[in-house]
């Protein structure tokens, strides 16, 4: 079998010249990879061709730029040592995009005969928006803290449509994989796509939340803001520096709204722009049974148990005192859906999917109900996970809308080994989910291409 | 008769669990059904990472029993078959002596409420 040098390939950014460090390798010489198996990486800025520019370059609040490399076919991978400088030089945009540059080849598996494309790297493009531009770490996949990431194939010809995961842990991980830059995501994947994903701190994505961000004019927010504000002026104890750092983090993530965002993005044709994301991924288990809301703006806010600890003293005594806890019954949950479902699709035309919960436990030998309060749905986590589950189905029923039946999936590859505390899976049961939310993003993609029939 | 509970494995990664919320005293007379305690199981030492897997658990006694010695109390951390009560069939019969058995109980998850240690809201 012939060894076939990996090549760049084109990139391209009009009006900018494309610069890119050394490479940074993800596997050892000699390690055979799979097509699509992600292997090295680079950082990549975008450098004005003429100097000056008349606005806002595209990605300025993407401070994290990177390109990932993945040979098109199977086989033992060789790396072109040279491609790998070291030091600063493999983080900063030292050399500029060469399309013939070699970094790596590979001894495919099968014959590819006269594949042009086969020595022609697949590029995934990264990119992350800092929480804030202080979360600076030089070294690593997608490095630091951002408020946003999201990745794309490079490829020519494509305009990915956009999957945004606005879910908890167990979306978290299907989605940006195990070393949080999508990988495993691009390699099960057989569509254009771009994935995004929106972490679940300090906000978790509860549909109350969402729905207000989706709504929130930049009025409110200043009035959210103020507010904060003189609680943070005249509070005893004194803000710390973890409330400033959370109170600051709050805010900035409320101003923004995921659901609508549209994105710039960079190709072998050149420069793009993808509109509002076509799917969006929620996790019924974000779903609060009592939720906090602002006495006096009405707005609602939920804060993981874990992500609270992060908060100083000022940041919790306003959370108690201009709070107010809000019991939901399924009934609320169910309308805050539909609405959601409702107002997405008239703004966007996205549409929701939803990972289901498990609603069953080997770690249980129930008998006799008579301990548990009624209703039972308040008190039993599988009763509540059953019954939140069936209202999914309800809402099924009325709009055009995805349920990812984690229930059944972990019943058939075993709850106990894959999803120990019903939330955070195994890689193997990732791996199941992934391709299942794989398969009904290309459901929603054909259902809304226009029909080239009209 | 003197039965006593232990912490019984309720998930097999668990190397303990947390006192959330105590039902019962002692000197009770618990009835078959009668609430004893909740309880949360922490498996971020099986599974390190920032969100920590907890979950929370409710024991119901399944028998009739007075409730003798109970040394728990809201935020305790009790080992894997640590005891955590002691009961007799008699009111005043000496406890003093080996438990004849587990006292039998069941298990179920629950969701958290605002009684737990762990905290709610705030």
């Amino acid at each position: 079998m012939t060894s076939i040098e990996l090549r760049l390939g084109p990139l391209e950014a009009p009006g900018f010249n494309i610069c890119r460090s050394g490479v940074r390798w993800l596997c050892d010489t000699g390690q055979h990879l799979r097509p699509n198996q992600v292997f090295a990486y680079c950082n990549v800025n975008l450098e004005p061709a003429t100097g000056r520019l008349s606005g806002a370059p595209p990605f300025a609040d993407e401070l994290e730029l990177q390109i990932a490399f993945a040979a098109r076919v199977g086989g033992r991978i060789s790396m072109n040592s040279s491609a790998a400088r070291g030091g600063y030089l493999s983080v900063r945009g030292v050399d500029q995009w060469d399309p013939d540059s070699v970094i790596a080849s590979i001894d495919p598996d099968n014959d590819v005969g006269d594949e042009a494309d086969a020595s022609r790297l697949r590029l995934l493009a990264l990119a992350g928006r800092r929480m804030t531009a202080l979360a600076d770490v030089h070294s690593g996949l997608l490095p630091g803290w951002h408020g946003r990431s999201r990745a794309w194939w490079c490829e020519m010809g494509e305009m990915p449509p956009t999957l945004l995961s606005l879910g908890i842990c167990d979306a978290t991980g299907v989605v940006v994989g195990e070393q949080c830059a999508f990988f495993e995501m691009f390699e099960a994947s057989r569509i254009p796509a771009q994935m995004v994903f929106i972490p679940d701190h300090p906000l978790a994505p509860a549909t109350p939340v969402l729905l207000e961000q989706l709504r929130r004019s930049p009025e409110q927010f200043e009035s959210i803001a103020a507010d904060l504000r003189a609680f943070l002026a005249r509070s005893t104890p004194a803000p710390s520096p973890d409330d400033w750092v959370f109170g600051g983090t709050l805010l900035s993530v409320m101003q923004r709204n995921p659901i609508r965002d549209s994105y710039n993005v960079f190709s072998a044709d050149g420069l793009g722009h993808l509109g509002p994301a076509e799917a969006i991924l929620l996790s019924l288990n974000a779903e609060p049974q009592s939720i906090l809301r602002h006495r006096k703006l009405g707005y609602h806010v939920h804060i993981m148990r874990h992500h609270q600890a992060a908060a100083g003293p000022a940041i919790r005594a306003w959370l108690a005192e201009a709070f107010e806890p809000v019991r939901r019954s399924i009934d609320d949950i169910k309308r805050d859906y539909e609405t959601l479902i409702d107002e997405v699709r008239a703004a966007t035309g996205g549409r929701i999917i939803v990972l289901n919960r498990m609603s069953s436990s080997g770690y249980e030998d129930i008998s006799s109900y008579m301990g548990f309060d009624l209703p039972l749905s308040d008190t039993l986590a599988n009763v509540a996970s059953k019954e939140l589950n069936l209202m999914l189905e309800d809402i099924a029923d009325t709009r055009e809308f995805h349920i990812v039946d984690v229930d059944t999936i972990a019943a058939n590859i075993g709850g106990r080994e894959h999803l120990p505390d019903g939330i955070h899976q195994s890689g193997a049961m990732q791996m199941v989910l992934r391709q299942e939310i794989l398969e009904i993003f290309q459901e929603i993609r054909t259902s809304q291409k226009p029909s080239s029939a009209a | 008769m003197v039965y006593e509970f232990r912490l019984p494995r309720i998930v097999p990664q668990m190397s303990g669990a947390t006192i959330e919320c105590v039902h019962a005293k002692v000197g009770d007379a618990l009835k078959m059904g009668s609430k004893l305690v909740d309880m949360s199981v922490d498996l971020t030492s099986a599974f390190a990472q920032e969100c920590p897997p907890i979950s929370f658990f409710r024991v119901v006694l399944r028998e009739t029993a007075w409730l003798r010695k109970f040394d728990v109390e809201p935020g305790r951390f009790c080992q894997l078959d640590g005891a955590i009560a002691v009961f007799s069939t008699d009111q005043n019969e000496d406890i003093n002596q080996s438990a004849a058995r587990q006292i039998r109980t069941t298990v179920a998850g629950i969701a958290h409420h605002e009684s737990m240690w762990t905290g709610g809201h705030r």
